[in-house]
């Protein structure tokens, strides 16, 4: 039997069929905490730019995010806005663009004056390890903090490493010249966008 | 996007994949072929264009294979197995076309396409093309360089290693050894490229 | 096999796996999808577990179905069965470990194209008894996972002064960080050096 044509079809079809359920409901079982841990991912890093989310379990992010995150409206130029008792708290501006390798997303917080930096953070980047996926380190993001941002030129600009530093810089990771490059690019454009949609607003 | 700056992206796409971002020296991906059939020039320029060939066209098929039929049906996590299949498939198919019609270029070429399918630079290539999020064209170039890019690199290796037949080296450095110091040295050269983009 | 033989085969194939034809240093095979993440102690270790389990279960898998396997396909069953595996682990780090997922980024779905999977599948599974197969395929995953592993820890040690992302006395003061450690090149030469040693080692075993 064994030598048939119609049994290595046959065969290849039933270890195919067996298989191919077995992962299609295992995908299934896990696709929610997939989605789920997709979308915390996000919350966190918006959280994280306000400081918001120390020592938050990752079951409790979706509440302390809906409890203090507003969701983008017109008024706020496309950011989530940070609002406690009432006042805006800052802006989280979404950041994205390609990295050396694949996209990076990431999110920039801001102050309600616009101007200074409360934070970045990014929630999906896929750089080398140990190189360019070094801008999720603490050290690399903490530079930002405090940092005013250039209402002419650009408004973030990132210098190579040992380069004196100005009220809106802050040092490139050595050994990822063109990660931190490319990150420096599309921050500016996407701040540079927000603020001229804030700018269009306060002009109406 | 439009269609120009498509085709500068993957253009530069392409650039990288050969000198900056080789798929050998700075991914790894295809060692096993690398180590053991580098010793010979004539030999390693067989494999290598039947990888160009392999390369360029799976990572062709497996993209529209991927957004027009795994996307469709939400079916993206068996990606692994269709494109392993669709590239053993069509080294298979390509060796029946050269063996009917080519004897000569099948003499050539035919004994290292079964070698490809497990290759892991066809299936990484693949693969690297959809986490990257390339469209169409950009996988075109990026197939092309990355094949190119592991010919270049193997040639390269080749031909040191011929050279070397004369060299006087360690005793337990001999043979991989030896292959894994020359493409660190390689690696490093090509480093240098990254200045360029 | 007598069952008094077995014992004996057990010791060889561990011995074997480990050292004696060790799939690294001895065969060279297979370091294609692992080296690349070696630069990070956590990122190896996590790409050697995976990659343990994915080869001894493909090789009870094939192993079991041995016997009612055709020939000429043999091949794309033992594909599909490894491909199967790594999907699962794919599946089990986006669920449950994401940034795990996101760092390996395509490195796990290449286990599928890993050399020795497929070697020891068709060297040793497709000819043995289930239990043999699994034991065999565990311990050419430990011998491959230490090599790898020690090279990890040369890497991260040399290149970023920590180990596991602790940093480590005098590495993460003193000691000028070889960048060049936790670039590509310096995985050739860690493992180019590595070889040197064991196969140096091996040699004075023989004399």
């Amino acid at each position: 039997m064994r030598d048939k044509p119609w049994y290595a079809v046959v065969y290849m079809f039933v270890v195919t069929a067996f298989f191919s359920s077995i992962v299609i409901g295992f995908a299934e079982f896990t696709k929610g905490r997939v989605e789920s841990n997709k979308r915390i991912a996000f919350e966190r890093s918006v959280l994280e730019v306000f400081g918001l989310s120390a020592g938050v379990p990752a079951g409790r992010i979706h509440e302390v995010f809906v409890e203090s995150i507003r969701e983008p409206d017109d008024d706020s130029g496309g950011a989530y806005v940070y609002v406690k008792d009432d006042d805006v708290k800052g802006y989280a501006v979404e950041i994205a663009g390609k990295g050396f390798w694949a996209p990076i997303k990431g999110i920039l917080g801001l102050k309600a004056d616009k101007e200074t930096v409360t934070g970045i953070s990014f929630y999906e980047q896929n750089e080398t390890p140990g190189l360019g996926a070094q801008i999720e380190s603490d050290a690399f993001r903490e530079q930002f903090d405090g940092k005013r941002i250039s209402l002419s030129g650009d408004p973030l600009i990132i210098k190579p490493v040992g380069a004196e530093l100005g009220d809106n810089e802050v040092h490139a990771i050595s050994g990822a010249t063109q990660t931190c490059r490319r990150l420096g690019v599309f921050i500016n454009e996407d701040v540079s966008k927000w603020l001229g949609e804030m700018a269009g607003k306060a002009d109406d | 996007m439009p269609i120009s700056e498509q085709m500068w992206l993957m253009l530069v796409t392409c650039f990288s994949a050969v000198f900056t971002s080789n798929i050998l020296l700075t991914y790894f991906l295809g060692m096993c072929p690398f180590t053991s059939v580098s010793r010979e020039v004539k030999t390693s320029v067989g494999l290598g264009l039947a990888v160009i060939f392999v390369m360029t066209a799976t990572t062709m098929i497996n993209w529209v294979a991927y957004h027009y039929v795994l996307e469709y049906f939400g079916l993206e996590y068996f990606r692994f197995i269709l494109f392993i299949i669709i590239i053993a498939a069509f080294v298979q198919f390509v060796e029946m076309v050269i063996d009917r019609y080519s004897p000569r270029l099948y003499q050539g070429l035919g004994i290292f396409l079964p070698l490809i399918t497990v290759n892991c630079a066809i299936l990484g290539a693949s693969l690297f093309m959809v986490i990257r999020d390339y469209s169409f064209i950009v996988t075109v170039g990026y197939g092309f360089g990355s094949s190119v890019g592991w010919t270049l690199a193997i040639l390269a290796m080749a031909g040191i290693r011929q050279r070397l037949t004369e060299s006087r080296i360690p005793a337990g450095l001999q043979g991989p050894g030896i292959t894994l110091i020359i493409a660190g040295l390689m690696a490093l050269a090509f480093i240098g490229f990254t200045g360029v983009l | 096999m007598s069952p008094n033989g077995r014992t004996i085969a057990g010791r060889d194939i561990i011995r074997d796996g480990l050292w004696g034809n060790n799939p690294v240093f001895r065969q060279v095979l297979g370091i294609c999808s692992t080296l690349a993440v070696t630069n990070v102690v956590l990122n190896t270790l996590v790409m050697c577990v995976s990659l343990t389990c994915v080869m001894s279960l493909s090789c009870l898998t094939v192993s079991l179905l041995r016997n009612w396997t055709p020939r000429n396909i043999r091949m794309m069953v033992q594909v599909l069965i490894i491909a199967f595996y790594v999907i699962i682990v794919d599946l089990i780090l986006k669920a449950y470990w994401p940034d795990m997922s996101s760092n390996l980024g395509p490195y796990v779905g290449l286990i599928i194209t890993n050399c020795i999977i497929m070697g020891r599948c068709e060297a040793f599974a497709g000819l043995n008894k289930p239990v043999a197969s699994l034991i065999d395929g565990f311990f050419n995953g430990l011998g491959y996972s230490f090599l790898l592993l020690t090279i990890s820890v040369f890497r991260e040690l040399m290149g970023m002064g920590t180990i596991l992302g602790i940093e480590m006395p005098y590495f993460s003061g003193i000691w000028d960080k070889w960048i060049i450690m936790v670039m590509p090149p310096g995985a050739f030469f860690a493992l180019a050096c590595l070889i040197w040693v064991c196969r140096s080692f091996k040699a004075k075993e023989g004399a």
